[in-house]
């Protein structure tokens, strides 16, 4: 009592427990008082009203379903009666690599990467190279060119497999009409993957256009000015200047590209038919059949895991690989 | 002698710079053949399926001429009467506006908070709400899809609208523009009394035009063209959304080319009327994903 009586002002908010233990009074009363006085402040209430269902949101439709994930995957999951299903350990992921049609779905998938990096980044760099270092026009041709991207991939898929009918379609048509033959597009095993890799290059190349080429105006002109003054011609200007400096820009670009591809979906699977088999079966494919057609759960789920593992590897890289080791 | 050499400079210095302007010239026809060539390959095929979606079935199956020989409004008019589909516009509509309205309101108010509060934990939050990212959604699709079940949105359009409340890129994105808003301006109407709701409506929000603008249209238009999500929650065809209704014709009507054609426009014309008035702010928003990184 005698301790506390040098601040006698503050005293009452703890007045119950000091007897217990009167060593910790003072840090509870600046607690509370720190606390009485937080509560005071406007901005407190604002940002509670704000962050509280915030925080309840992502709790219930992100981060429990993602912990969820973790339980799926290592049960037998039983529809009925969720709550009963027992726990089989590695089980599902022993069934996943013992299902064929996994192989299929991941060469397909990693295919399908490799494909639309080597044809995306290529086609995207000479556009963009264009594009920012054309004189007039370049926002009628940013437009354009970006035209494709914000278009529904749905309604895109079903105009190319239009075009793409080997009998009635319209670019086989235009072959016939150069005297080439037919083509299989889309409806041959053989062509099916390739074909569909340049649909979605064709869909999603604007995107890359608009950000490569604004990585490139964002290259100060007093160096490439410098570099011209000391007689470096374009292509050493390209390659000792632009493509360096770029690098940030780039690697952002490839781990967007790469990790776009290996979610693939909507795009191979409105693309597909039975006479390709099953050259467009990608991952996602397999999740969402595994899932909702065969009700395996767990299986799908272990597949979804898999997946997050190695986007997860590609993210660590980037982070690795954009730091910088310059600057301008 | 003087004289001479001066008229031989400047004679050679035309020459010079005639050869760099022709050069110039000659560079710069080659990037606009190149840009040319890209315009008309991201054109042509929309071009054709206008035209097609005019054309009788008979004839877009056998001809190959780009403008229809007899022109025919056939091919809408069995879209809306056998596909549902202004029921779908009318659900792609109201998911895809509340959806835009809430994703606004919570990251510019979210983006707000961690740009301009401090608060203990406030980097920790930050971080694991931007983990989330990083999550591929095949990941959650099953538990989401559950949860959605049990709470009794399954096959409803709340389903599709509950998941997207909050989004954690809109989040970033607008804390990234909140934190260049001076704290002077929010201390200078806090002296003259304004409330914290006040601030946030009257000032910041307005500053955030530019932004949100640009969060609007990805948004709304991300979720026009959603397929995967509303494929696993939405079931009865009166409930389905326009992509939903259009990869059906793929199994319902597989060899209605004149329908496809038809219902691919009409979900690609809102979006480019959308984009013709909005494409300013796309590409800045996009142009500024790659310089931020």
């Amino acid at each position: 009592m005698d301790k506390s009586g040098l601040k006698p002002t503050k005293l009452r908010a703890g007045a119950l427990d000091q007897q217990k233990q009167p060593r910790a009074l003072p840090q509870r009363i600046g607690w509370k008082v720190s606390l009485r006085k937080t509560l005071r402040k406007p901005q407190f209430w604002f940002g509670a009203t704000i962050l509280l269902p915030t925080a309840i949101w992502y709790w219930v439709f992100s981060f429990q379903p993602i912990l969820t994930a973790f339980w799926i995957a290592s049960v037998r999951f039983k529809l009925l009666a969720p709550a009963s299903s027992p726990f089989v350990g590695l089980d599902n992921f022993r069934d996943l690599f013992a299902n064929p049609l996994f192989m299929v779905a991941v060469s397909n998938t990693l295919y399908w990467a490799v494909l639309a990096f080597c044809l995306m980044l290529p086609i995207s760099m000479i556009v963009s190279l264009c594009l920012a270092n054309v004189a007039r026009g370049r926002r009628i041709y940013q437009f354009i060119v970006f035209i494709p991207v914000v278009i529904s991939l749905v309604a895109i898929s079903l105009l190319f497999r239009m075009l793409m009918d080997p009998d009635v379609g319209q670019f086989n048509h235009l072959l016939n009409s150069f005297g080439i033959p037919s083509f299989g597009w889309l409806s041959d095993s053989a062509t099916a993957l390739p074909t569909a890799v340049v649909i979605g290059v064709w869909k999603g190349i604007g995107f890359y256009v608009i950000v490569l080429t604004a990585g490139m105006l964002n290259i100060p002109t007093e160096l490439q000015d410098a570099a011209r003054v000391d007689g470096a011609n374009e292509w050493q200007r390209f390659w000792k200047i632009t493509l360096p400096l770029l690098s940030h820009t780039l690697v952002l670009v490839t781990v967007l590209l790469i990790i776009g591809s290996l979610q693939e979906f909507t795009l191979p699977q409105l693309l597909r038919s039975s006479s390709a088999n099953q050259s467009l079966y990608m991952l996602n494919i397999l999740i969402y059949e595994e899932a909702f057609q065969n009700l395996h759960f767990g299986i799908a789920t272990a597949a979804a895991l898999l997946q997050f593992v190695f986007i997860l590897l590609i993210s660590l890289l980037q982070i690795k690989l954009i730091r910088p080791k310059w600057s301008y | 002698m003087q004289l001479l050499s001066t008229t031989e400079v400047a004679r050679a210095d035309r020459r010079a710079k005639g050869r760099r302007a022709s050069s110039k010239f000659i560079s710069q026809s080659l990037m606009h053949v190149v840009l040319l060539a890209i315009s008309f390959l991201a054109l042509a095929p929309f071009i054709w399926s206008i035209f097609a979606s005019f054309k009788p079935f008979k004839e877009l199956v056998s001809s190959q001429d780009l403008l229809p020989h007899t022109w025919t409004l056939n091919s809408y008019r069995e879209i809306f009467t056998r596909a549902h589909f202004l029921d779908a516009a009318q659900n792609s509509l109201i998911a895809a506006v509340s959806v835009t309205i809430a994703t606004l309101l919570t990251s510019s108010a979210v983006g707000y908070v961690f740009a301009k509060y401090r608060f203990w934990g406030k980097d920790l939050l930050f971080t694991i709400l931007l983990s989330t990212l990083m999550v591929p959604f095949s990941v959650i699709l099953i538990p989401l899809y559950i949860r959605i079940a049990d709470i009794g949105l399954a096959n409803s359009l709340g389903g599709i609208i509950i998941t997207g409340l909050w989004s954690t890129f809109g989040i970033f994105m607008m804390r990234q523009f909140m934190e260049t808003i001076p704290f002077d301006l929010l201390d200078a109407a806090r002296i003259d009394g304004a409330s914290e709701w006040r601030i946030f409506f009257g000032i910041v929000i307005p500053l955030a035009t530019a932004p949100l603008a640009a969060l609007g249209v990805f948004t709304f238009l991300g979720n026009w063209d959603s397929y995967l999500w509303p494929l696993v929650v939405l079931n009865s065809p009166e409930k389905q959304t326009i992509p939903l209704i259009l990869a059906g014709l793929r199994s319902l009507y597989w060899t209605r080319y004149d329908m496809w054609a038809a219902g691919s426009m009409l979900t690609v014309v809102p979006v480019l009327i959308i984009y013709a008035f909005a494409s300013k702010w796309f590409i800045r928003g996009i142009a500024m994903t790659g310089i931020k990184g």
